[in-house]
């Protein structure tokens, strides 16, 4: 089937049913498969996403198009802050959802046409790799709560999430910035009293400031066995980092729940899917991110190249489910690919500028 | 008070008067001028292994710190900033003011936490003119053991006042003393070195700080008179930017030209990129990789490109990376080997830029300070404490104040003797 006048219908139902279909019994979409959805939503996105189109012809696609997924041209995402990269009338978006703008940069804008995709790429996959036990779980988020801040990605797919696997009303403890550690002592000791297992959801940096707090005040849980923490994002942008070994050996000591269900969720919000710890790979270093079939990602050079398996370079990331904005997207994040994923190292690798002169996150603390 | 070291007495350099420690420290330079003189050359060794910066571009270093340190700038700063080499032996008779005597300070601690090459030699040389003992610990320590061992061949009594903490942690207990018991403290570094030394040092101790600046450039259109001249500004700039990966405070980030001269702002920008790649091969980047925020700024200005706004140069290898018109509320790329080029109608622009950016200027290169006097005016304002010949941006004058900072004031006391 040619992309080039396929309706969004046609291609939101060839991709929801690629979705039902590994949700349901796990079925993979094949390289051919992946290949011709990729490259009809290329030719659909190019046809109908005025900066995208601008963006390939400048990238060479002009008068051709890429012969493989591989060769999409990977839209970097900081263009989400340049342009309205949407294949429809942004106005009419059922979600819209802000980057933090992190390093002070103008936050970006991600719009998703249909509500109805993004819920099924992140339930299947976060029924695969955080439920895979079919728990139903009391979640108590370190995010901030999607009825105050909407178009935070982060705040709306916890919620999500709450309102259609968790057992009882999710909770919030995100004011602001700050945590609201009070708050969720109260709810986690009166989980272990009820014995319902929890889901803690948070940032690094969140889960930091609740360990200072229970340290502060000699406080430790032992969560219900089934309890687990999804944690996501990094520190970028924070004065206090922690070792990510450190914070899980902490995060153990303190709330009493294992290394292994303590699971890093790897997204963007320029992404419609996210990647999971690989369940194979919770027990030791180095975890390998890993994601649903319609969800792929290619380790390239400086100059966009594939680099050879194992090789560390920057992640590229391919997802299908991107149907209404762009399909392939550079980011600046390293890794290195692993059997059935890739190691992520984040931005760790970058040296700061050596000498006296300032550097971006310097200003964005003095600016306050 | 911090507690007065004995050690300037038992090195005898207040016995010496200072114009034979400026003459010995000026002897000791020209020695290190040499490229084949052997400390130089194993310290030229050692700060390309600790730095990653290429033999070139060290050899480049090296030989503007030590070829600034002659007797003549030294004598040039000292008389300038206190009035004669005299007033750091005894007391001077000044015209209608008591006699003033400016004596050094007895224990001075420089330390500099970052690796810009030589960071603290100046400021050690001037708290030796001072006659001040010195405690110094820089990431540079291989280059300041072995200039400290050419002093005390020159002159023992230099040598003895010196002490290089080479290679030891800031929680050190021989560091965290000399710290403490400082009167005065020289700190190069960020802000959490800065504060963290700040709280380590004696309440009354003279703290001078040097913080993490930036730097940039400015082309006024009455210099963009013709091709050759901007050529020749052009590469200037490109040196001010790439030298040193764009790591120092005095490293250029970004360049403003006015629009509207016989050379126009897209001819600029056309020879600026023909400078960079020039000026890579001279002075190629050091052994580590492009940041990934390196390249995301470029890929952001390839996507705007590609929508018909600014445009973007990137060298081979990452060799440099030139973004023309990047979005304005966006602060400037604070990124190695990475230029912002900015079209401004006037100087208020530019200004109005820094300040919405809250960004800390150290510097800023026009093509001839001395022939635009409303931009100067400006660039002062806009709180920059230098500014600079195009070209010469990251070659500073020893006799030239350093930071809105004196060179030998930080290091005396004055004492005077009423009439």
């Amino acid at each position: 089937m040619s992309g080039a006048g396929a309706s969004p219908q046609t291609l939101d139902a060839r991709i929801l049913a690629a979705i039902g279909a590994w949700h349901a019994d796990g079925s993979a979409l094949d390289d051919g498969a992946f290949d011709a959805l990729a490259l009809s939503l290329y030719r659909y996105q190019v046809a109908t996403n005025a900066p995208f189109a601008r963006f390939a012809a400048a990238a060479g696609f002009a008068e051709r198009e890429p012969a493989t997924w591989r060769d999409i041209p990977a839209v970097p995402a900081s263009a989400f802050r340049d342009a309205a990269l949407a294949t429809f009338d942004p106005s009419r978006a059922e979600l819209t959802f802000h980057t933090s703008g992190s390093t002070g940069a103008t936050p970006g804008t991600h719009f998703l046409q249909r509500a109805a995709l993004y819920d099924a790429a992140l339930l299947a996959g976060f029924d695969r790799f955080m439920l895979g036990d079919g728990a139903r779980l009391r979640f108590l988020n370190l995010v901030p709560d999607p009825r105050e801040r909407p178009h935070s990605s982060l705040g709306y797919m916890m919620g999500r999430v709450a309102r259609e696997r968790g057992a009882g009303d999710a909770a919030f403890y995100l004011r602001g910035d700050a945590v609201d550690a009070g708050a969720l002592c109260g709810d986690l000791a009166r989980a272990i009293a009820d014995g319902a297992p929890v889901c803690i959801a948070g940032t690094a940096f969140a889960f930091v400031a609740v360990l200072d707090a229970l340290a502060e005040s000699r406080v430790t849980f032992a969560c219900t066995p089934g309890s687990r923490i999804m944690e996501t994002g990094g520190f970028k942008g924070r004065s206090r980092v922690v070792e990510r070994g450190a914070l899980y050996a902490e995060l153990t000591h303190r709330l009493g729940i294992p290394g292994d269900r303590i699971v890093a969720e790897y997204g963007m919000t320029e992404l419609t899917s996210q990647w999971y710890d690989a369940p194979w790979s919770r027990a030791a270093e180095p975890r390998v991110k890993t994601g649903p079939p319609w969800l792929r990602a290619t380790i390239v050079d400086a100059e966009g190249r594939a680099v050879p398996h194992g090789e560390t370079g920057y992640l590229r990331h391919v997802d299908l489910a991107n149907r209404s904005s762009v399909v392939a997207v550079q980011t600046e994040d390293r890794g290195y690919s692993a059997a059935d994923g890739f190691v992520l190292l984040g931005r760790d690798l970058d040296a700061p500028l050596r000498g006296c002169s300032l550097d971006a996150e310097e200003l964005v603390a003095r600016r306050g | 008070m911090p507690k007065s070291s004995s050690r300037g007495a038992d090195s005898g350099l207040r016995e010496l008067p200072a114009r034979r420690i400026v003459a010995a420290i000026g002897d000791a330079a020209a020695r290190w001028t040499d490229a084949d003189y052997p400390p130089r050359v194993r310290a030229t060794a050692a700060i390309v292994q600790r730095t990653g910066y290429t033999e070139p571009v060290v050899d480049y270093a090296l030989d503007r710190l030590f070829g600034e340190v002659t007797s003549a700038s030294l004598t040039a700063a000292i008389e300038g900033e206190i009035g004669s080499l005299r007033a750091l032996d005894g007391f001077v008779a000044r015209d209608a003011r008591p006699d003033a005597f400016a004596r050094g300070i007895d224990g001075v601690a420089i330390v500099a936490s970052d690796t810009t090459i030589g960071v603290a030699l100046p400021a050690v040389v001037f708290a030796l003119c001072a006659k001040c003992d010195v405690d110094v610990r820089d990431r540079s320590d291989a280059l300041l053991a072995a200039f400290a061992d050419t002093l005390t061949q020159e002159r023992p009594e230099l040598g003895a006042a010196v002490r290089v903490h080479a290679g030891i942690a800031p929680e050190h207990p021989r560091w965290r003393a000399a710290l403490r018991d400082a009167g005065v403290v020289v700190a190069f570094g960020g802000d959490d070195a800065l504060r963290a030394l700040r709280s380590e040092a004696a309440p009354d101790a003279r703290f001078v700080g040097f913080g993490h600046r930036t730097s940039a450039t400015y082309v006024a259109r009455e210099s963009l008179e013709n091709d050759a001249h901007a050529r020749s500004l052009a590469a200037g700039t490109a040196v001010d930017a790439l030298l040193y990966d764009g790591d120092g405070c005095l490293s250029s980030h970004a360049v403003f030209v006015e629009r509207g001269g016989d050379v126009s702002f897209e001819r600029f920008s056309h020879l600026l990129e023909e400078a960079c790649a020039a000026v890579a091969v001279e002075f190629p980047r050091g052994s580590s990789a492009p940041a990934g925020a390196v390249l995301a700024y470029r890929d952001g200005a390839r996507f705007r490109a590609a929508q018909g706004t600014g445009g973007v140069a990137w060298g081979e290898g990452g060799s440099y990376l030139l973004v023309i018109e990047p979005p304005r509320h966006e602060a400037p790329p604070l990124l190695a080997r990475c230029l912002a080029v900015y079209g401004v109608d006037g100087v208020e622009e530019f200004t109005d830029f820094v300040a919405s950016h809250a960004v800390p200027l150290e510097a800023v290169a026009v093509a001839d300070p001395a022939a635009f006097p409303d931009i100067v005016a400006a660039i002062a304002a806009s709180g920059a404490a230098r500014v600079a010949r195009i070209g010469a941006l990251q070659s500073p004058l020893l006799a030239a104040e350093h930071g809105g900072v004196g060179r030998i004031t930080p290091f005396v006391r004055w004492v005077t003797r009423d009439a």
